[in-house]
């Protein structure tokens, strides 16, 4: 059965995030925020999240391998800055002790004895948002094929990785589908990697997340999009249901223009490793 | 019969050599038993289970005032204002345990289960019953447990009054009872086992060292039958 492999420090499991950072993502939602800044909002709270998780009193247990593949223009790059802008794909360890930089922040949290109190909490940024130019998705596909067949080489163990795509246009640089064909024939002994894609478009059509078929999809670059993603593996699903949404088997991780708790549950469906969801 | 309250046996062995084990277990002279599995994913379970057995010793009545002593006695022992920003976030997520005591008053037994830590009641090589799971399956589900985050602890209130989390046993009708008490490798193997029509309880009852346990857990391990995870085994008879 594949994704049973056990996430450990000598067996980690890999997370590549694919991000469009074309012209079009600086489009603004009803809340006055560009789709730019949405996303990168949401992928430092899940870098956050995956370095909490790893972190423990005696210090960081490296589960995970994290990777950014930022395109738009004519460049596919990382998008990690600071000392680990060379390379494409850190160690946990690595990304919790170069973040960009820690802003100041406060929440509310419960006192213990029925009261809300202030906290000051920490909060690190590594992404920040730009777009511009075009959007080169076959090339960064093809870039995040070479980076992670060299990761599953050697990690034959280890639960496969999963990447997270996020778009909201229309590749100008050719088709990625034959690319992501092969991206998705890229395997560990645990089995082939995952690749999922959350469509951020501004145009019409409803809702669509997780489906089993394309034929709820309006346009042809939407459904293709739907051909490129991988099947939910078992937890996962279970997951995605437990969240309230409509899961059958053969469901895909691909959500078409969803409202802004969809983008969130698509990162935290996407990056939920099967260790934490048993704890 | 009445119980024979004598100190248990006590065995454990971490999830491997290099790992801080992060079960914790106590038991106290006036007949009460406490097991505590800290869970992996959490900043500092080790601790947490650890307190919380050692106040189940002093005080075997869980309420929300015995959480909340547990709670500040954690929080005391980290400077949250001054940890690094992950260790922070990982302090104010929560460090989680499942808590498992019991208390002896006679020829009955009181059962409180919080998470997936398993009470085993038997004679001779049989099972009597089994506390909070009965079934191997129950395992795979993600468990409710005890957390240094009040939050995370409201499922609490919602069982208020609940018989869920506690047990009662009768020893009347046993002629030389024992009792059990593990974490979840070894619950499930347990129970996978008396599933499957074998008699696990005999390869427990016969093991009177920490090196026969640790054997016994390796080779479950190694033969694919037992989760490896820290795993803790108390028999008192």
């Amino acid at each position: 059965m594949p994704y049973q492999a056990e996430i450990s420090r000598d067996t980690p499991t890999c997370f590549l995030f694919i991000i469009d950072q074309s012209g079009s993502m600086d489009e603004k939602n009803e809340a006055g925020r560009t789709k730019a800044q949405f996303v990168s909002d949401v992928l430092n709270k899940t870098l956050y999240t995956l370095v909490t998780n790893c972190s423990k009193a005696e210090g960081i247990r490296n589960y995970f391998d994290i990777g950014i593949l930022a395109y738009g223009g004519s460049d596919v790059k990382t998008g990690f800055g600071g000392k680990i802008s060379s390379g494409i794909i850190h160690s946990i360890g690595a990304i919790n002790d170069n973040p960009l930089r820690i802003e100041d922040r406060t929440k509310k949290v419960d006192d213990g004895a029925g009261g809300i109190i202030e906290q000051k909490t920490k909060f690190p940024i590594w992404f920040d948002p730009t777009s511009s130019g075009g959007t080169p998705m076959r090339a960064a596909l093809t870039r995040a094929m070479e980076v992670i067949a060299g990761w599953c080489d050697s990690h034959r163990t280890s639960y496969p990785p999963t990447l997270l795509h996020v778009t909201d246009g229309q590749s100008t640089d050719g088709t990625p589908e034959d690319v992501a064909n092969g991206l998705r024939q890229i395997s560990t002994d645990d089995g082939p990697l995952l690749l999922f894609n959350l469509h951020v478009t501004a145009g019409s059509g409803h809702e669509v997340v997780f489906p089993t078929s394309e034929s709820g999809l309006n346009d042809e670059y939407s459904r293709m999009l739907f051909r490129m993603s991988s099947a939910l593996p078992g937890h996962l699903a279970k997951f995605a249901g437990d969240k309230g949404y409509a899961i059958t088997d053969g469901s895909r991780g691909f959500i078409f223009n969803g409202d802004p708790k969809c983008i969130v549950d698509f990162f935290e469906i996407g990056t939920r490793p099967k260790m934490i969801a048993a704890r | 019969m009445t119980f024979a309250w004598r100190r248990p046996l006590t065995f454990t062995v971490p999830k491997s050599a290099d790992q801080r084990n992060e079960d914790s277990f106590q038991w106290s002279s006036k007949g009460v038993l406490a097991l505590s599995d800290g869970a992996s994913i959490s900043f500092d379970s080790a601790t947490w289970s650890r307190i919380l057995v050692r106040q189940f010793a002093r005080c075997p009545e869980i309420n929300k005032e015995w959480l909340s002593v547990a709670i500040r006695e954690f929080s005391a022992i980290h400077d949250r204002e001054n940890l690094p920003w992950a260790k922070q976030a990982s302090f104010d997520r929560g460090s989680f345990a499942s808590m498992l005591g019991v208390r002896c008053f006679g020829s009955r037994m009181q059962i409180v289960a919080i998470g997936d830590s398993l009470a085993v009641l038997g004679e001779g090589d049989r099972v009597q019953s089994t506390f909070p799971y009965t079934r191997s399956s129950e395992f795979d589900k993600s468990p409710q447990l005890l957390c240094t985050n009040p939050v995370e602890n409201a499922f609490l209130d919602d069982l208020n009054g609940s018989d869920e989390l506690y047990a009662d046993w009768t020893m009347s009708c046993l002629d030389s009872p024992w009792l059990m008490c593990m974490t979840d490798a070894l619950g499930q193997w347990l129970l996978a086992s008396l599933e499957q029509g074998l008699s696990p309880v005999g390869a427990l009852r016969e093991i009177k060292t920490p090196r026969a346990f640790t054997h016994f857990v390796e080779e479950e391990r190694a033969s694919g039958r037992m989760k490896r995870d820290d795993t803790t085994l108390m028999i008192s008879r």
